[in-house]
């Protein structure tokens, strides 16, 4: 589906997540997080129903869960106890701090799911040919001639099943001694298949000159608006954070977690920067209903 | 206008005392669509690669080879990859890259090609070639015929004015491969793209060459337009086998004075049959196998995958002792599984499998051999002696040493003993392999496609090999798509349609009720008022054929 925000730039899409993961860490402000946190689950479920976050959920669900518990125990920083805990004080302050560690990651591994989703192998491979052609070449050769590799192995397991060696009965030695015997056959069959790959490389002419790069993407209009916009927010957000906005202040004296002031402008600034894959595809929703509607 | 021309050209091969290729001399015009055949080991790879200037073999080379007027070493290399294009036997192994798109971009972007021009090139060419839907698709995905089309078009795309081709169709099933040839008509007829091609499979390319090359032992013997080939071959002792069956079955009934017109296609065959009076003579019955059966398939259901629809279905198959049978069925049809079924490799989800009327036993692997298709996969040792000996220790044969010798002389590859698997030849190799699987004396063997990339000498080869273990009881199971080698050898025939036997009929039976799925010679006389025919053996024992004047 090339819609919404997987029709942008593979360029303007790797801007937006290292922006994104840069913010998560530099805004440690509960409210700023949770706010994020909020939109990345919104823009999973919008990507695929939040298929691919739940099989991830376990395993985020834990460590937030132990972050939480254990940060108040190992920090005493601070000067307001909640309560003693096996004669420990627990401090408003850790509880606080545990929170926003836990959710720094958790947004990080949520976004992480959907950049798996976004952008796609032959995405990252664009963006990895630009900057080092040679190995991009050599990744996509592995991406074809391992499967085929695998293929091969399985068939001469199969031949050789037949004629009664066995790779899954027997002692472990006998195993692994026909499995190697597989192996060394498997290498002399992929040698002799590669001098046929090395025979059409060169008779389409390869390293005869330097290679050109087949651009699959182009940067269009809308990638340089959003481009320009994704990074003047990011120089307010810069701006804001380097004047101790979006920062909670944990010592010496807790600073209150309500937004004051100014702070609200960063706050709406910085849920715009992470909320925008979700406008462009909310937009591209309303489109298609009215589409259909005037139909 | 003259392209290509080779100039008292000689070639040997270093620590080699034979030249390869002896004296050669030709000129091909622009344009031009020229057959090269000849046996295995006359030098017609050697030939096409000293052609393709950059994949030329090592070796020591006499004489001059002239492309458009000039030396081809004085041309640039990029001239030389641009314009001399060329395409392997293995559709596999000649593809580069994970996806169609990426495929057809490497040799442009090799080439330099900016992104407008490369777009431009692939837009047109996949409209033409009717590629549209496999350019996203992984080149895993394909077809064999697909694979080789694209192999073709990524050539294509760097616009040469010549094609050289190494037995493009060997690995292809008849209909991809009919297909793949009628593409190069094309080519030819619409571009006038000089093609250079070497095949064995004859059968539908001299009805589309304009000129033959025959080579015989490093020498072009002939080079001349298709009929007159066949005029010149028809008495050959092994070059005869090349020529199409339209030739050959009309020089087999009437004598070539040269006056008539050969027929080459299948049209002009049956036109010179309609003139002939054929009395049928006495019917002679071929040898059968024992209406025994050894083996019985029952209801066999079988998925890889539990979401997608099964490979086999409901499928029942009996086979009967000292046969050879043929299983026959389009690409995909589920030849394979099937075989690997009857092997034991493969568990069938329902369904049971007798043999000699009782259940499978655990010794199942010594009473059923397996050739693979590709018989390089079979040998885990570096040598064939190893491999016998390994066998041979495995299933604990007696007088392992005094069979394997009997059997490699049997056939006739005593020399090759300390050979490894990879320096033979495919005919050899496909023999060295079968005598691995005789050596526990199986009481079925069964074969996957064996005439792959074997030319007719090779197959013939093969049949007689076969033939004479079937009389020493073996019984064959083959799966194969090449009819004409089924319809000259089997004895039962089974057609795998949508997962189930559909038929299983008589060989000769079984051929003549089909109209497409059919030998050539059948076509030709399906209809016409000579008793019909499915190979030239066959019209040779039923025919007696008077000359209608």
């Amino acid at each position: 589906m090339v819609r919404g925000i997987q029709s942008f730039h593979p360029f303007v899409l790797l801007v937006y997540y290292v922006l994104i993961i840069i913010g998560l860490m530099l805004y440690q402000h509960p409210l700023f997080l949770l706010g994020a946190l909020f939109l990345i689950g919104t823009f999973n479920y919008i990507l695929d129903k939040g298929r691919e976050l739940k099989k991830w959920s376990f395993m985020i669900g834990m460590m937030i869960t132990f972050i939480i518990l254990l940060t108040p125990i190992f920090n005493r920083r601070g000067d307001q106890i909640l309560f003693h805990f096996f004669e420990q004080p627990i401090m408003l302050e850790a509880v606080i701090q545990g929170i926003m560690i836990a959710s720094t990651l958790a947004g990080i591994l949520a976004i992480f799911v959907t950049f798996n989703i976004v952008l796609t192998p032959d995405k990252l491979l664009y963006l990895f040919s630009k900057v080092l052609p040679q190995w991009a070449l050599l990744t996509m050769l592995s991406m074809r001639f391992v499967p085929l590799l695998i293929r091969k192995v399985k068939e001469m397991m199969s031949i050789q099943q037949v004629k009664g060696l066995s790779f899954n009965q027997g002692s472990v030695h006998k195993r692994a001694k026909n499995g190697m015997q597989i192996m060394q056959m498997l290498l002399t069959n992929a040698l002799e298949d590669s001098i046929q790959a090395a025979d059409s490389m060169s008779a389409r002419g390869y390293g005869l000159q330097k290679r050109s790069n087949y651009n699959a993407f182009k940067m269009k209009s809308k990638d340089w608006l959003t481009l320009g916009s994704l990074m003047g927010s990011s120089i307010i957000l810069l701006f804001g954070w380097a004047k101790g906005y979006g920062v909670l202040q944990l010592g010496p004296v807790l600073e209150t977690i309500m937004l004051s002031g100014s702070e609200y402008i960063y706050f709406m600034t910085w849920l715009f920067l992470i909320g925008f894959p979700i406008l462009t595809e909310g937009k591209e929703v309303i489109h298609w209903k009215y589409y259909q509607w005037k139909m | 206008m003259e392209i290509l021309s080779m100039e008292n050209v000689g070639f040997t091969y270093p620590n080699s005392n034979d030249e390869v290729l002896k004296n050669i001399n030709f000129t091909i015009n622009k344009g031009d669509f020229i057959v090269l055949c000849g046996t295995s080991g006359s030098g017609k790879s050697t030939l096409l690669r000293l052609i393709k200037h950059d994949l030329a073999p090592h070796g020591d080379l006499q004489g001059d080879i002239y492309y458009k007027g000039m030396r081809l070493e004085d041309h640039s290399p990029i001239k030389r990859a641009k314009e001399i294009g060329m395409v392997f036997q293995d559709p596999e192994n000649q593809i580069v890259m994970d996806t169609v798109m990426n495929e057809l971009l490497f040799g442009l972007e090799n080439m330099g090609y900016s992104t407008p021009e490369m777009n431009k090139k692939i837009a047109e060419m996949t409209q033409f070639f009717g590629l549209n839907g496999l350019l996203k698709k992984k080149t895993d995905e394909l077809s064999g015929g697909e694979k080789q089309l694209v192999n073709l078009v990524s050539v294509l795309l760097l616009d040469p004015d010549i094609i050289l081709l190494d037995e493009p169709t060997s690995q292809l099933d008849p209909i991809a491969a009919k297909e793949f040839i009628y593409t190069l008509e094309r080519l030819n007829d619409e571009f006038g793209i000089t093609v250079l091609i070497v095949e064995h499979r004859l059968e539908d390319l001299f009805a589309v060459a304009e000129y033959v090359m025959v080579m015989d032992e490093g020498r072009v013997s002939y080079i001349d337009m298709p009929e007159e080939v066949v005029k010149k071959l028809i008495n050959h002792p092994t070059l005869s086998r090349f020529l199409p069956s339209t030739s050959r079955i009309f020089l087999n009934f009437s004598e070539s004075n040269g006056t008539k017109q050969i027929p080459i296609t299948v049209k002009e065959a049956q036109g010179w049959l309609e003139n002939q009076v054929i009395h049928p003579s006495k019917n002679r019955e071929k040898h059968r196998g024992e209406n025994k059966k050894i083996l019985e398939l029952k209801e066999i259901d079988f998925q890889y995958v539990k979401h997608e629809p099964p490979v086999l279905h409901n499928l029942s198959l009996n086979i009967c002792k000292g046969e050879w049978h043929a299983i026959l069925g389009a690409n995909g049809t589920g030849k394979s599984t099937l075989l690997k079924i009857i092997a034991g490799v493969l568990k069938p989800q329902h369904g049971s499998i007798k043999y000699d009327g009782k259940k499978m036993k655990k010794n199942y692997h010594k009473t059923v051999s397996y050739l693979p298709q590709n018989p390089a996969l079979y040998f885990v040792q570096d040598t064939l002696m190893k491999e016998y000996k390994m066998i041979a220790r495995h299933f604990q044969i007696e007088n392992a040493n005094e069979k394997i010798s009997q059997l490699l002389n049997q056939f006739q590859i005593y020399d090759l003993k300390d050979r490894h698997p990879h320096d033979l030849s495919g005919g050899q190799l496909q023999k060295a392999a079968l005598i691995g699987t005789l050596l526990t004396q199986p009481a079925i063997l069964l074969i996957d496609e064996p005439t792959k990339g074997l030319d007719p000498e090779s197959k013939s080869r093969l049949a007689e090999v076969l033939r004479m273990l079937i009389k020493d009881g073996l019984t064959i199971v083959m799966v194969t798509h090449d009819v004409e080698f089924a319809a000259s050898y089997s004895s039962t025939s089974s057609l795998l349609f949508q997962g189930q036997i559909t038929t299983t009929e008589d060989t000769r039976k079984f051929f003549k009720e089909n109209r497409y799925y059919t030998t050539t010679v059948n076509r030709i006389t399906r209809k016409s008022n000579a008793p019909s025919v499915i190979t030239i053996e066959e019209a040779n024992e039923k025919w007696h054929v008077q000359e209608n004047y």
